[in-house]
């Protein structure tokens, strides 16, 4: 039956590569971008570059909002060496740093970009390397070109070479709709479906190696969460329990994983070891505790409960077994992530009636509301910090967006078709 | 993830399957009481006990919200003079066992409600500490400042108008008063006197002969009250005795800081360290003074605070 399933989903995501496909809209850039060319690689085989990886490395420094790429048109000369940069040109245009490269094949099937970054003032090169990879992967290698770029230019580490999840509903008129788990790279671009369902998908979330999904699906008719190898496609279903099966999260170090089951009453907190599939519960509390997430440390989880008689966050400190809450403000904060460094929770937070997504500082205490829209939910952090991205409607329809951690920069992502909801950023990915 | 209510109506959802009767309406129902306060105006007068503990068949069951059964089978003895506890078994009591669950939830539901508030209180005053701490330290703060303002302000403001013979100001106000900065340190007998009479040739621009008098001041009362003026105003002396002696005088602000660092002329000797470093060339340490004075005194009314903002605005 399993086996079945998978064979059905792996059909699906030769036959659909392009459905529900993501396009970009940036709504609201940073207020002094830099100005940066990238100009066109060069391509050292006979014949046509198979894709154009300097396109790929403008469209991601344009998206972080802390760019300005200089269009095509308008550079005055497109050099591929060192020797053929002549700053006047570049000065002219107030361009302040050139992206130069040169992209061959190592054998038939090997890409490789060598790269070059200039300071158009010092007329001196800041960064020179060198990408390599499978050609299938070629937008991959221009991703790491980004992130190279991007991590000496801002200082940040780069999080283009990093892919997304998210769920994504086809309505079907008069009949039960379409659920499709998708996995694109995180501009959107090349869409794999990896699970399709006539029963609702949940809460898809990554394994800290990336290596790995978990989700929840209803296939069953009942909910259970399932983990699944990405490689493979193989999946494996975790749980099977009465009631609520929901929101896993995997532990930082992999071995475990929270969740949450209503299979003793209320729902609760559980940790499963994925090893022994030994369950520990977390919570025990008659009211809802829900949305576990854990802080970077492995320490200690996150939880939205309304033991409080509205929902709040909670932190759960695994060594010594108190529960304290953390958020103070306004009647409802939920769902909550946090970023690498352990620093800043995204939650949702309500606000006269809308639901925002909010930035907390968990040093200080404070809390800064990033989003405008109304119904925004689901915020997941990008794993150098800089990004979060959420789902919220545009018009009756589900998108998702992104806003900068300081709320500078904004863009959307709308489907071409059906509603995208529950993103999941992946973390770091390993080299291929 | 879903939005949280809607996790929440998913759970009830989940499991009314599980435990329906339990879990089958998990709020109140205020209009279902309204309607029933209204068929029955007279609850107050129906008996109960003295905690509130409605007691069975009083009531029809349409008040717990379940519909099915009678509350009490008909038939019991319901006593008003001593209510009977809701019984929990028996084969007629589906409908109280639905009361009593449903009584549980609510009161499950104000314990949260409480609770939350509880935690929101705690939050609050845990607040209202911190505040109330930071309030305080700004308070002692300031009247410390306060404390030894006249003299400090005064000395200060004349030390600012710069020219060497001008440097004894607070003489000429008359204001300066022995410090009230170490006021826990009991006058040594002859020590008012002494310290006068240095003072008074202070006034009379004696520079080099109120030098001495300081010295042999500090020989005769280290530890006397008025110690740490002594050293302040042998500061101010090196300043303006000719030749000058910039070295010996930051020693003299230098003492007055580590060895008095709670004294009222703290902040004016920091401004003085401040204009002695620059004097010496060393303008980093000269900054450095002068920020740390307006770091640790900002929130003073210390006029040496201004008077640094100036001298910084000037020469940096």
């Amino acid at each position: 039956m399993m086996r079945l399933a998978l064979l059905f989903c792996c059909l699906l995501a030769v036959v659909n590569p392009l459905r529900a496909e993501l396009v970009i809209e940036i709504t609201q850039g940073s207020d002094n971008p830099t100005a940066i060319a990238v100009v066109p690689f060069a391509w050292g085989e006979a014949g046509v570059a198979p894709e154009d990886l300097a396109q790929v490395v403008q469209d991601d420094l344009r998206r972080s909002g802390l760019f300005d790429p200089v269009a095509r048109q308008d550079m005055l000369s497109r050099p591929s060496t060192e020797q053929e940069i002549f700053y006047r040109d570049w000065r002219a245009t107030q361009t302040e740093y050139v992206t130069i490269g040169r992209v061959r094949l190592v054998d038939p099937q090997t890409l490789q970009v060598d790269f070059e970054v200039f300071d158009v003032l010092r007329q001196n090169r800041v960064l020179q390397g060198s990408e390599t990879g499978p050609v299938s992967e070629a937008r991959m290698i221009a991703h790491r070109v980004s992130d190279a770029v991007y991590a000496k230019l801002t200082g940040i580490p780069g999080a283009f070479a990093t892919r997304l999840l998210y769920v994504s509903v086809t309505r079907v008129a008069n009949d039960r709709d379409f659920y499709r788990l998708t996995l694109a790279d995180s501009d959107g671009v090349r869409p794999i479906v990896l699970l399709e369902s006539r029963e609702p998908i949940l809460a898809p979330s990554w394994s800290p190696d990336g290596r790995e999904i978990a989700y929840v699906s209803f296939e069953t008719t009942r909910p259970a969460i399932y983990r699944q190898e990405l490689a493979t496609g193989q999946r494996e279903q975790l749980t099977n329990f009465t009631g609520l099966n929901g929101s896993p999260a995997w532990s930082p170090d992999g071995n475990s994983m929270a969740m949450v089951l209503s299979k003793d009453g209320s729902p609760d907190i559980y940790l499963m070891d994925l090893a022994t599939k030994r369950l520990t519960r977390v919570t025990r509390h008659y009211a809802i505790d829900t949305e576990p997430t854990w802080m970077p440390d492995g320490k200690s989880l996150l939880f939205t409960s309304d033991r409080g008689g509205r929902p709040q966050i909670y932190r759960y400190d695994l060594t010594t077994g108190l529960t304290e809450r953390v958020t103070y403000e306004g009647p409802y904060n939920a769902r909550a992530r946090v970023a690498q460094d352990g620093r800043n929770m995204v939650v949702v937070h309500q606000q006269s009636g809308q639901f925002h997504i909010a930035l907390m500082d968990l040093q200080r205490n404070r809390l800064q509301i990033l989003t405008s829209t109304a119904l925004d939910e689901s915020p997941s952090i990008a794993p150098n910090g800089s990004m979060i991205l959420y789902a919220t409607k545009s018009g009756d329809r589900g998108i998702l967006a992104a806003v900068s951690a300081d709320g500078g920069v904004k863009f959307r992502l709308p489907s071409r078709e059906g509603d995208v909801r529950e993103p999941a950023w992946s973390p770091y990915m390993g080299r291929p | 993830m879903m939005r949280f209510d809607r996790a929440l109506l998913g759970g009830a959802l989940a499991l009314s399957l599980v435990a329906p009767s339990a879990f089958s309406q998990d709020y109140i129902d205020l209009e279902a009481e309204r309607a029933r306060d209204a068929q029955y105006p007279d609850t107050s007068t129906s008996p109960s006990d003295p905690y509130g503990n409605r007691v069975p068949g009083s009531y029809p069951a349409t008040s717990y919200g379940v519909n099915s059964a009678p509350a009490a089978p008909a038939g019991t003895p319901t006593s008003l003079a001593s209510p009977q506890p809701v019984p929990v078994a028996g084969p007629e009591s589906g409908g109280n066992l639905g009361a009593l669950l449903m009584q549980v939830q609510q009161l499950q539901r104000e314990v949260m409600t409480l609770n939350g508030q509880l935690e929101e209180q705690a939050h609050e005053l845990r607040m209202l500490k911190e505040q109330s701490l930071e309030r305080y330290l700004d308070l002692d703060r300031r009247l410390g400042a306060m404390a030894g303002g006249g003299t400090a302000g005064a000395a200060v403001a004349g030390a600012a108008t710069g020219a060497a013979a001008s440097t004894v100001p607070a003489a000429s106000t008359g204001t300066s008063r022995p410090t009230s900065g170490a006021a826990n340190v009991a006058e040594q007998p002859g020590e008012g006197e002494a310290y006068r009479a240095a003072y008074a040739l202070v006034r009379s621009q004696q520079f080099d002969q109120a030098v001495s008098a300081f010295q042999q001041f500090l020989r005769d009362y280290p530890d006397g009250r008025y110690a740490p003026n002594a050293h302040y105003w042998l500061g101010e002396l090196y300043l303006v005795i000719t030749p000058q002696d910039l070295e010996a005088s930051r020693q003299a602000f230098s003492l007055l800081l580590s060895q008095y660092p709670d004294n009222s002329k703290v902040p004016d000797a920091l401004f003085k360290l401040g204009k002695v470093q620059f004097l010496k060339g060393n303008r980093d340490r000269s900054r450095e003074y002068l920020d740390r004075l307006i770091r640790d005194y900002g929130s003073t009314n210390s006029p040496a605070v201004g008077l640094a903002r100036d001298f910084l605005a000037e020469n940096f």
